[in-house]
């Protein structure tokens, strides 16, 4: 990346702060995986600027997951490297949170809601230094975020599908990263906690943060997103929803054919 | 037997001591393998450890001249052949598309099979301390020495430490090793620092309570532990508690009774306690659950019966 950003600064008039490169929260190139030999991602390149909501929207299958993970290097990719603000994860890993799919947990784990968000402070810790009482104060002020306070000392296996996606929310902001990573924050929730999670967007937006979020719910692609990724194994459309996110490129990465058009209304 | 006559016997406080010491540290242990639903792994390395010891019992035999029985010798064999087994069923799973429970199965018997092997050409065999190997199978706790227990009391000590100072990263892994890695905790050395912690509570109980249960010291008593508790250290705390109470019990009972081997007794007082935790346990007790939802979906029958019954009254 050093070089296609001298290339970019030198280019540039004088005056002009910064390259295009390190105005992206992250970036990927030629991102491939497969597991075993059968190809989930091909080929995939995918940037996000800062200050962007960005959805990966697509079928089930697309490898919408699987993008986040081998992106934050939960799975290996095949080909292709990922930048977070100009630089490889590990050295920019406190600006980077994860919110994954809740179903990824074991919810009968013997523990508290406050326990859990405070884990989000662990990566700031390091090793061995154990949580403190400026941690858990952070984690109360993070449930307050996402309207949970009272659900503090409650054990996890008793929440509800809500309160359980607020509680992964609220684990990842208490980590104050600048780019959040969110797998399918709206599945299986109700209005409220929907509205508490549309807020905490919202409050991101107005801070200038990036965030990532899976969305498979086209009806409402439109309401979280300024910018949209189709994906279906590989990047059908991308960029500002206005421009991506179109009944031609919805209809591509979905392969349904033309006449079958009841679901594109939302379209831009 | 009163328990002071009891206590006031040297052999009997070794077995007594010694086991609870090896109870408390497989179910410390043992809770982070069961919330990790990885409690077979204990099974695999305890019978992979059979063969283990023996070779561990020769190589001190005739190479070294030493007497075959020490305990650090052995717990070295058991701990590099158990991991030798793990790895062999991960292995399988990561080459082929057998499953990781039918490659544990595998290992487990195929290792095992190989102790059998050598235990009897070791029976057979003209050489020196080889009476009382066959106790590596169901255990022998009246031959703990002072050494023994020394040496288990540090291992165990050790492994305790190891865990008490990795607490936060093995909670973070344990309940969701995807958020750990992100956040920059390497998972290969958490996994490797949690599968130290396992190997030795699994090959801590090798002499005195024998190999083929084993298991159930790593595997009962955070199962009874996790019906009471609502965090990890309470969890942790009590599994170790009914680890100790329960060897020191069956311990107890084993000599009461009289030639009694103690590793079945002191499994038959764990499950006591673990079938106790299951039936009445305040709030996961199968009884009150069972109960509960029967009252509940009687109360949502009665629920539904009475609004449908308007509307059929205006049929009519």
């Amino acid at each position: 990346m050093t070089v296609t950003n001298i290339v970019h600064t030198a280019g540039a008039p004088i005056g002009t702060p910064a390259s295009p490169d390190t105005a992206l929260a992250c970036s990927t190139q030629g991102l491939s995986v497969a597991y075993r030999a059968e190809p989930v991602l091909r080929s995939v390149d995918f940037a996000v600027p800062q200050g962007v909501v960005m959805g990966i929207v697509g079928p089930n299958g697309a490898g919408k997951s699987t993008l986040i993970k081998a992106m934050l290097g939960l799975v290996r990719p095949l080909t292709g490297a990922s930048e977070f603000f100009g630089q490889p994860l590990a050295r920019t890993r406190k600006r980077v949170g994860y919110m994954p799919q809740s179903t990824s947990v074991d919810w009968d784990f013997p523990t508290t809601v406050l326990d859990v968000v405070t884990m989000g402070t662990y990566g700031s810790l390091g090793w061995i230094r154990r949580p403190g009482k400026r941690e858990r104060a952070r984690a109360v002020a993070a449930l307050e975020q996402t309207g949970i306070p009272d659900l503090a000392s409650r054990q996890i296996g008793e929440l509800s599908g809500g309160q359980r996606q607020r509680v992964f929310l609220a684990r990842t902001l208490v980590q104050a990263p600048d780019l959040y990573f969110m797998d399918e924050p709206f599945q299986g929730i109700d209005a409220k906690s929907q509205q508490a999670i549309v807020s905490v967007l919202h409050t991101l937006r107005e801070q200038g943060k990036t965030v990532v979020i899976v969305h498979h719910d086209l009806a409402t692609v439109r309401d979280y997103c300024d910018h949209v990724t189709l994906l279906n194994r590989r990047v059908v459309a991308s960029g500002p929803a206005d421009e991506s996110f179109t009944c031609e490129n919805i209809r591509t990465a979905y392969e349904v054919t033309a006449g079958d058009d009841a679901f594109l209304e939302f379209a831009s | 037997m009163s328990l002071i006559e009891f206590l006031g016997n040297h052999t009997y406080r070794m077995v007594f001591f010694g086991t609870m010491t090896i109870g408390l540290v497989a179910g410390a242990l043992g809770s982070f393998a069961y919330l990790r639903k990885q409690s077979l792994i204990s099974d695999v390395i305890s019978h992979a450890a059979l063969p283990g010891t023996l070779l561990a019992f020769l190589t001190a035999v005739v190479v070294l001249g030493a007497d075959g029985r020490n305990m650090i010798a052995l717990i070295i064999g058991a701990v590099i052949v158990g991991t030798l087994a793990v790895l062999f069923a991960n292995g399988v799973t990561r080459v082929s598309k057998i499953r990781i429970d039918t490659a544990m199965a595998v290992s487990l018997t195929v290792f095992f099979g190989g102790g059998m092997l050598l235990m009897r050409i070791i029976a057979n065999g003209a050489f020196p301390g080889k009476g009382g190997i066959q106790d590596y199978l169901f255990g022998n706790a009246s031959v703990i020495t002072i050494a023994d227990l020394t040496t288990s009391i540090t291992v165990g000590a050790l492994a305790l430490a190891l865990m008490l100072v990795f607490w936060k990263e093995f909670a973070l892994h344990t309940f969701d090793p995807d958020h750990s890695t992100v956040l920059g905790f390497r998972a290969r050395t958490i996994d490797t620092l949690m599968f130290a912690t396992i190997v030795i509570a699994t090959v801590i109980g090798v002499k005195a309570v024998g190999l083929v249960l084993m298991v159930a010291f790593v595997v009962t008593p955070p199962a009874a532990a996790r019906q009471w508790t609502r965090t990890l250290p309470g969890m942790v705390a009590l599994s170790g508690l009914f680890g100790a109470v329960g060897s020191g019990v069956g311990a107890y009972l084993s000599i009461v009774l009289g030639r009694v081997p103690t590793g079945p007794l002191i499994v038959l007082t764990l499950f006591a306690i673990f079938l106790v935790s299951l039936l009445f346990s305040p709030r996961r007790s199968i009884i009150t659950r069972a109960i509960s939802r029967t009252r509940a979906r009687a109360a949502l029958k009665r629920e539904l019966l009475l609004a449908s019954a308007p509307a059929e009254g205006a049929l009519r």
